[in-house]
C-alpha cells in the first residue's frame, strides 16, 4: 500500500509539472514582452540622448499634433521648415556660440549591383546632412562635400559591400542622382539608426536633393561655455518669432523617443494580448488537471476527513498547492520571459535592425505584473477543484468507486448559458456600440463566450466523440476503444478540448476575418477601381512625384491620376485624408458623389464618406474644421458626400489643397489608363519603362495588384497564427496531461487487456485515437466559434471597407485535419507509458 | 513421463523463478516440473507464499521464468518475443482473475469476444451462443460490468475465457471475491465446459471446497510441488493442507 502511495505521489509529481509549464509559458510570454519593450525603450532613450548629445537647444517649426504614420510624406516628422535667415538670428543671440541647421528626408540608395532599391525591414530610408552634433561618426574615408559625394552609413555599408569610391544612384522625391561615396559613417557607436539606411550630404547639397532650398528642419544650437541649456533655450525663444518650437537638447530627445515609444506601446499591448491567450488556455488547464487528481484522490480525501480534517482544512490544502504551484511556475516563467526577449533581441539583429546595446532591463513591475497574474490564474482556476475535494464525504474512504458526479446538469445548463449569453452580448456592444473601451468589452465578451461553450461542452461532448468516433469502431478495435474512452468521461474530455478549442477558435477567427479581407479588398478593387495600371512602391511606401509626372508625359497613357495619404485630425480624432487630382481621377475611381463630384472638387472644399458625415451630422455645404500637423486647422466646405470609402479613404481633398498641408509630398500610388486607341501591351510598355528609372517602384495590373494585397493580408495571417500556436502549444500541453492521467486511473484496465492478448502497438493505437478525438472535438468546438466570431467582426466592420464574409474552408479543414495530428503527438508520450506497463503489476491485488 | 499419458496441454520443466538480487533474492518457484493433462481441471493449491500465482503467471506467459522451460502445446515460450508472447496469450490462453476481470467501457457481449475483437477475428456464432447459454446471461449481454453483479461478472469472464477455445484457460482465485453459492455456481459452470466440451483448465486457489470441483489437484509448498490428489473431494483436500501448514 505505502508503494501505492509513493507512487502516485510521483505519478503526480510530472503531472504537476506538466501543469506548472502551461503557467510558465503563459507568464513567460507575458515577462518576455514587457523586458523586450522596456528594453528598446531604454535603448531608443539612449540612442536619442546620443544623437543630440552635442546640442544644447533645438529648434523647430510647431506641429499641431503627431502623427502615428508619419505623415503625409513618410519621412519621418510633418512640420515646416525653418528658413536660413532664422539661423543666422540666433547665430546674433548672446550666449549662442555655434548653429548648424539640419535637413532629412527621403532618400533610397539603389544597390549597384542589382540595380534594385535597397529596402529595409520597416525602418526608413533616410537623407541628412553631415552634422557630428547630431551623432554621426566617420569610420572611413571622409566627410562628404561638393554636389557630387555622400556618406554611408556602415550598416548599408557592410550589408551591401559599399565601399569608398563607389558610385551609387539615389532616388529623392525629385529627380534621382548619382554619388561617390566618400565616407562611411557610423551613428554613436552604432552602424545604423536602428536599421535605417543613412545617406549623408553636404549641407547644401542635401537641403537641394531633399527639397529644402534656404530651409532647415530643424536648428541646433550650442551654447558658450557656462551657458547652460535652459539659459541658451529661453534667450533663444524670446528672440524668435511664434510659430517655432525651441526645446534644449534633452527634452528634444525626450520628444523623438515619444513617437518610438508609442509604436513601443502598441506592440507591448498587441504581445501581451497574446500572452493572456496563453494563460487562459493555461487556466483551462489547471483547472482540468486539478478536477483530475481531486478525483482520483477521492479515497485519500475520504480518509483525511474520516480522520478528522474539516472540510475548511481539504479545501485550503487544495488551493495552497495551486497557490504553490503558481508561484513557482510564474517565478520560472519570469526567468523563460528574460531568455525569450533575449532571443527576441538577438532575431531583431539578424533581419538587420541594430539595436544600441543596452542591459536587458527587468523592471520591478515585470516581476510583480508577472508574479501575479501567474498566481492568480492558477489560483482561480483551482477554487472549483478545492470546493469539490471539500465536499468529499468521510464515507467515501471506504467506497471503491471513484468521484461523486459533481453538480447538477441543469445548473450547469443555467451557468453555461448565462455566461454565453453575458459574452455575447459584451462583444456585441463592443462591436457595434463602440465607446472608448470598445476593444476591451470585445477582449472580455470573447473570453466569456469561450468559458460559457467550455460550461456548456460537457452535454454534448459524449455525443460529438461518439460521432466523430464512430467511423473508427469498424476501422479498428484499438479505434473502437479510443472512441469508448474519449466517451466515458464527458466533462474531462470537454475540458481538454476546450482548451484547445480556444486557440483553434482564435486562429479561425483570424482565417475567417483575413479571408473577408481579402475578399472585400478585391471586390473594392473590382467594383471601384477603373485603372489599367496600378503604379506603387515595393513596400507600399510613398515615392516621387517625379514618377507621375514622367508618366503624364508618355504619349501612350491617356489618364495619369496620383493618390496621396496623409493624417489630419477631425474633431480630435485621427483620420486619413486622400489628396487627389480632380480632373483624373473620377476616369480610375467609379465613386458616386452626392451633391457634387470627384470632377468639381475645389480649392476651400472637402469630401467627406457618407458614414462619416452620417456620425457627425454634416450635410453638403457646411463647414467643417480640419487639423493638419504641419499648417494647423484650416476650415472647409463639404464640397460632396461620397458612398463608397474602399479605394478612397474617409476624406478627400485636392491636390494643391494637400500641397499646402502636407510638409511630405510623396505619392501612395499612382493610377494610369492607356490612350483610347493604344493597345494595353504598348501602354504597358510605357509604362514599364518610366518605371525602370524608379527602382523602389512597380507596376502591377488589377489582377497582380490584387494577388499583391493578398500576399500582404496572408502575411499577417501568418504571423497572428504564430502568435497563436503557443496557445495552441498549451492546449495540446493539456491533452498529454488528461491521457497521463486517464492512464494512470486505468492501469488494471490496460493490465487486462494486455493480459488477454492486447499488443503493445494496440496500446498505443488505443490511446492515440482517444488523444485524436478529443483534439477534433476541440478543434470543432473553436472553428464553430470562430466562424461566429469571424462573421460578427465582419458584420461589424461591413462600413469600414470590410464588405464581404467569406469562409476559407479549405484552410479551416486543413486546421481539424491539423489538429488531429497534434493529438497523435500530444498522445507519444502517454501512449509509449501505456505500452511499457507491467502487467503483473497492473493485474495484481492486494 | 511423457510417453505414456496423452500429451499435456502445457507443462512446466524445472522451472524456477527468484525475484530480486543478492541478499534480498526471494526464490519463488524452485525447480517445479509439472505436467497440466489436456481436457482435466487440475487446481493448484498451496498456502499463501506458496509461489502458486507465480507458477501461474509465468505458466501463462505473463511472467518471464529465471530458469527451466515452459510449453504451450509444442512451443517453449521462454523462447519468444514480447510480441509473440502477446500473440500467445490472445490465441491460445484463456484468462479469468479474481477480480477487474471486465473492460468497463464494454458490454457483456463484448467483453466476452474480447481477445477475438483484438485479433480481429469473427467470433464462430454457435460456440457464442452454446457458450453465452451456459453461464445464462443472455438477457444481460447489453449491460456494462457496473450493471452486473460479482457472479455475473465472473460468469462473463468465463464465457470470454472459453470463447476463443484456447488451448488452456488459467484461473487464479476466480471464487475468491464472491459468496459461497455464486461461487459453487461459477464451479459447477467451469466443471461442464471440462466435461462437455474438453477444455482443458488450471485453477489456483487456497480454498478447499473450490478445489473439491477439480480433477486433480497440485500442493505447492515454498515454490516446489510436495504432492498432488487424484479425483479429489474437499474433505481429503482439507486435510492434506492442514498437513501442510502444520
Amino acid at each position: 500500500m505505502w508503494r501505492a502511495t509513493l507512487k502516485s505521489l510521483l505519478a503526480r509529481k510530472v503531472r504537476l509539472a506538466l501543469t506548472a509549464l502551461a503557467v510558465v509559458l503563459g507568464v513567460g510570454f507575458v515577462a518576455g514582452t514587457y523586458v523586450l519593450t522596456d528594453t528598446l525603450d531604454k535603448a531608443f532613450d539612449e540612442l536619442f540622448t546620443t544623437t543630440t548629445a552635442g546640442v544644447d537647444v533645438v529648434v523647430q517649426a510647431k506641429s499641431a499634433f503627431t502623427p502615428v504614420e508619419g505623415g503625409g510624406g513618410g519621412g519621418g516628422q510633418e512640420r515646416n521648415p525653418v528658413p536660413e535667415g532664422v539661423a543666422r538670428r540666433i547665430e546674433a543671440i548672446g550666449g549662442v556660440q555655434r548653429v548648424v541647421g539640419d535637413v532629412a528626408g527621403y532618400a533610397q540608395i539603389v544597390d549597384p549591383r542589382t540595380g534594385k532599391a535597397i529596402t529595409t525591414a520597416g525602418a526608413p530610408t533616410l537623407g541628412a546632412n553631415w552634422d557630428p552634433l547630431t551623432g554621426l561618426v566617420l569610420r572611413r574615408g571622409r566627410a562628404p562635400t561638393g554636389p557630387g559625394e555622400m556618406a554611408v552609413d556602415a550598416g548599408t555599408a557592410g550589408k551591401y559591400d559599399l565601399a569608398v569610391g563607389d558610385r551609387v544612384q539615389v532616388l529623392f522625391q525629385g529627380p534621382s542622382g548619382e554619388f561617390t561615396i566618400s565616407g562611411i559613417v557610423g551613428v554613436g557607436e552604432l552602424d545604423n539608426l536602428l536599421g535605417a539606411t543613412l545617406s549623408v550630404f553636404d549641407t547644401e547639397t542635401a537641403q537641394r536633393v531633399l527639397g529644402r532650398q534656404g530651409e532647415f528642419d530643424t536648428v541646433n544650437v550650442v551654447a558658450r561655455p557656462g551657458v547652460s541649456p535652459i539659459q541658451l533655450r529661453n534667450a533663444v525663444a524670446a528672440a524668435l518669432p511664434k510659430g517655432f518650437e525651441v526645446l534644449t537638447g534633452a527634452d528634444a530627445a525626450t520628444q523623438s523617443a515619444e513617437q518610438l515609444r508609442q509604436g513601443l506601446g502598441f506592440l507591448r499591448t498587441a504581445l501581451l494580448v497574446f500572452g493572456f491567450v496563453s494563460l487562459f488556455v493555461g487556466a483551462f488547464i489547471i483547472f482540468n488537471t486539478f478536477s483530475i487528481i481531486v478525483a482520483q484522490r477521492t479515497r485519500e480525501l475520504g480518509l483525511l476527513r474520516a480522520l478528522g480534517a474539516s472540510r475548511r482544512q481539504v479545501m485550503v490544502s487544495v488551493m495552497g498547492e495551486a497557490v504553490a504551484i503558481g508561484l513557482a511556475a510564474s517565478a520560472v516563467g519570469i526567468g523563460a520571459g528574460v531568455l525569450i526577449a533575449v532571443g527576441l533581441q538577438a532575431l531583431l539583429r539578424l533581419v538587420g535592425v541594430e539595436l544600441p546595446s543596452t542591459a536587458t532591463q527587468v523592471l520591478p513591475r515585470t516581476f510583480v505584473v508577472s508574479l501575479v497574474i501567474g498566481t492568480v490564474v492558477t489560483f482561480v482556476a483551482s477554487v472549483i477543484p478545492a470546493r469539490r475535494a471539500s465536499r468529499v464525504a468521510p464515507v467515501q474512504a471506504l467506497r471503491e468507486e471513484g468521484a461523486p458526479p459533481g453538480g447538477s446538469l441543469r445548473r450547469r445548463i443555467a451557468i453555461g448559458f448565462a455566461v454565453t449569453g453575458l459574452g455575447l452580448a459584451a462583444l456585441l456592444t463592443g462591436l457595434f456600440g463602440g465607446g472608448s473601451h470598445a476593444a476591451q468589452l470585445v477582449g472580455l465578451g470573447a473570453a466569456m463566450v469561450f468559458l460559457g461553450v467550455a460550461i456548456l461542452s460537457p452535454l454534448v461532448a459524449r455525443r460529438i466523440a461518439g460521432w466523430l468516433g464512430a467511423p473508427l469502431r469498424r476501422l479498428s478495435f484499438s479505434g473502437k476503444m479510443g472512441r469508448e474512452n474519449s466517451m466515458r468521461n464527458p466533462r474531462r474530455t470537454a475540458a481538454t478540448a476546450a482548451a484547445l478549442m480556444i486557440g483553434l477558435g482564435l486562429v479561425t477567427f483570424v482565417a475567417v476575418f483575413a479571408a473577408s479581407l481579402r475578399s472585400s479588398a478585391s471586390a473594392a478593387l473590382d467594383e471601384t477601381l477603373r485603372a489599367d495600371f496600378i503604379v506603387s512602391s515595393s513596400q507600399f511606401q510613398p515615392f516621387s512625384a517625379q514618377v507621375a509626372r514622367d508618366l503624364a508625359a508618355r504619349p501612350e497613357l491617356g489618364v495619369v491620376s496620383p493618390f496621396r495619404q496623409g493624417e489630419i485630425r477631425v474633431g480630435g480624432r485621427t483620420d486619413f485624408v486622400a489628396g487627389v487630382d480632380p480632373s483624373t481621377i473620377a476616369a480610375v475611381a467609379a465613386v458616386d458623389v452626392a451633391g457634387g463630384s470627384l470632377h468639381s472638387l475645389g480649392d476651400g472644399a472637402l469630401l467627406v464618406y457618407r458614414g462619416v458625415a452620417r456620425s457627425h451630422g454634416w450635410k453638403t455645404g457646411d463647414t467643417v474644421t480640419v487639423e493638419f500637423a504641419k499648417s494647423g486647422k484650416r476650415k472647409f466646405t463639404i464640397g460632396g458626400i461620397f458612398t463608397d470609402n474602399r479605394l478612397l479613404n474617409n476624406y478627400v481633398v485636392s491636390l494643391p489643397v494637400y500641397q499646402r498641408n502636407f510638409a511630405g509630398q510623396l505619392d501612395m500610388i499612382v493610377f494610369v489608363k492607356a490612350r483610347k486607341g493604344v493597345p494595353i501591351d504598348r501602354a504597358r510598355r510605357a509604362v514599364d519603362q518610366v518605371a525602370a528609372k524608379y527602382p523602389n517602384v512597380e507596376v502591377n495590373d488589377q489582377a497582380s495588384f490584387k494577388a499583391r494585397q493578398a500576399g500582404f493580408i496572408n502575411r499577417f495571417l501568418a504571423l497572428v497564427s504564430a502568435l497563436l500556436g503557443l496557445a495552441i502549444l498549451i492546449a495540446l500541453f493539456g491533452i498529454v496531461n488528461t491521457l497521463g492521467l486517464s492512464i494512470f486511473e486505468r492501469t488494471r484496465e490496460l493490465g487486462l487487456l494486455r493480459a488477454v492478448g492486447m499488443s503493445r502497438r494496440q496500446v498505443k493505437r488505443m490511446i492515440r485515437w482517444e488523444a485524436v478525438i478529443i483534439a477534433v472535438l476541440g478543434a470543432l468546438l473553436g472553428v464553430v466559434i470562430g466562424v461566429l466570431f469571424g462573421w460578427t467582426m465582419q458584420r461589424a466592420l461591413a462600413d469600414q471597407g470590410i464588405s464581404r464574409f467569406a469562409l476559407p474552408v479549405g484552410t479551416l479543414v486543413a486546421y481539424v485535419i491539423l489538429a488531429g495530428f497534434a493529438g497523435v503527438l500530444a498522445a507519444i508520450l502517454p501512449a509509449r507509458r501505456a505500452a511499457r506497463l507491467n502487467i503483473l503489476e497492473a493485474i495484481a491485488y492486494e | 513421463m511423457q510417453g505414456a499419458s496423452p500429451r499435456p496441454a502445457a507443462r512446466a520443466v524445472d522451472l524456477g523463478k527468484v525475484y530480486g538480487e543478492g541478499d534480498a533474492a526471494v526464490e519463488a518457484l524452485r525447480g517445479v516440473t509439472i505436467d497440466f493433462a489436456s481436457g482435466r481441471f487440475t487446481a493448484i493449491m498451496g498456502p499463501s507464499g506458496s509461489g502458486k500465482s507465480t507458477l501461474l503467471h509465468c505458466m501463462a506467459g505473463l511472467d518471464a521464468p529465471t530458469s527451466g522451460r515452459v510449453f504451450i502445446g509444442d512451443v517453449d515460450l521462454t523462447t519468444l518475443s514480447e510480441k509473440q508472447l502477446t500473440r500467445l496469450r490472445r490465441d491460445k490462453v484463456g484468462f479469468i482473475f479474481q477480480a477487474y476481470n471486465l473492460v468497463p467501457t464494454l458490454t457483456a457481449e463484448e467483453n466476452i469476444t474480447l481477445p477475438m475483437d483484438i485479433a480481429r477475428a469473427r467470433p464462430e456464432r454457435d460456440w457464442f451462443d452454446t457458450v453465452v447459454d451456459t453461464i445464462g446471461l443472455r438477457d444481460r449481454l447489453r449491460h456494462r460490468p457496473s450493471e452486473l453483479s460479482g457472479g455475473q461478472q465472473q460468469r462473463v469472464a468465463s464465457a470470454r475465457a472459453l470463447m476463443s477455445r484456447p488451448e488452456i484457460v488459467y484461473a487464479d482465485e476466480p471464487t475468491g471475491n464472491l459468496d459461497s453459492r455464486s461461487g459453487s455456481e461459477l464451479l459447477a459452470f467451469l466443471r461442464d465446459a471440462v466435461k462437455e466440451h474438453g477444455q482443458t483448465l488450471v485453477m489456483v486457489t487456497h480454498d478447499p471446497t473450490a478445489a473439491g470441483h477439480a480433477d486433480h489437484v497440485v500442493f505447492l509448498e515454498d515454490g516446489a510441488v510436495v504432492d498432488e490428489m487424484e479425483e479429489p473431494t474437499a474433505e481429503r483436500v482439507l486435510d492434506r493442507m492442514k498437513s501442510l501448514e502444520a
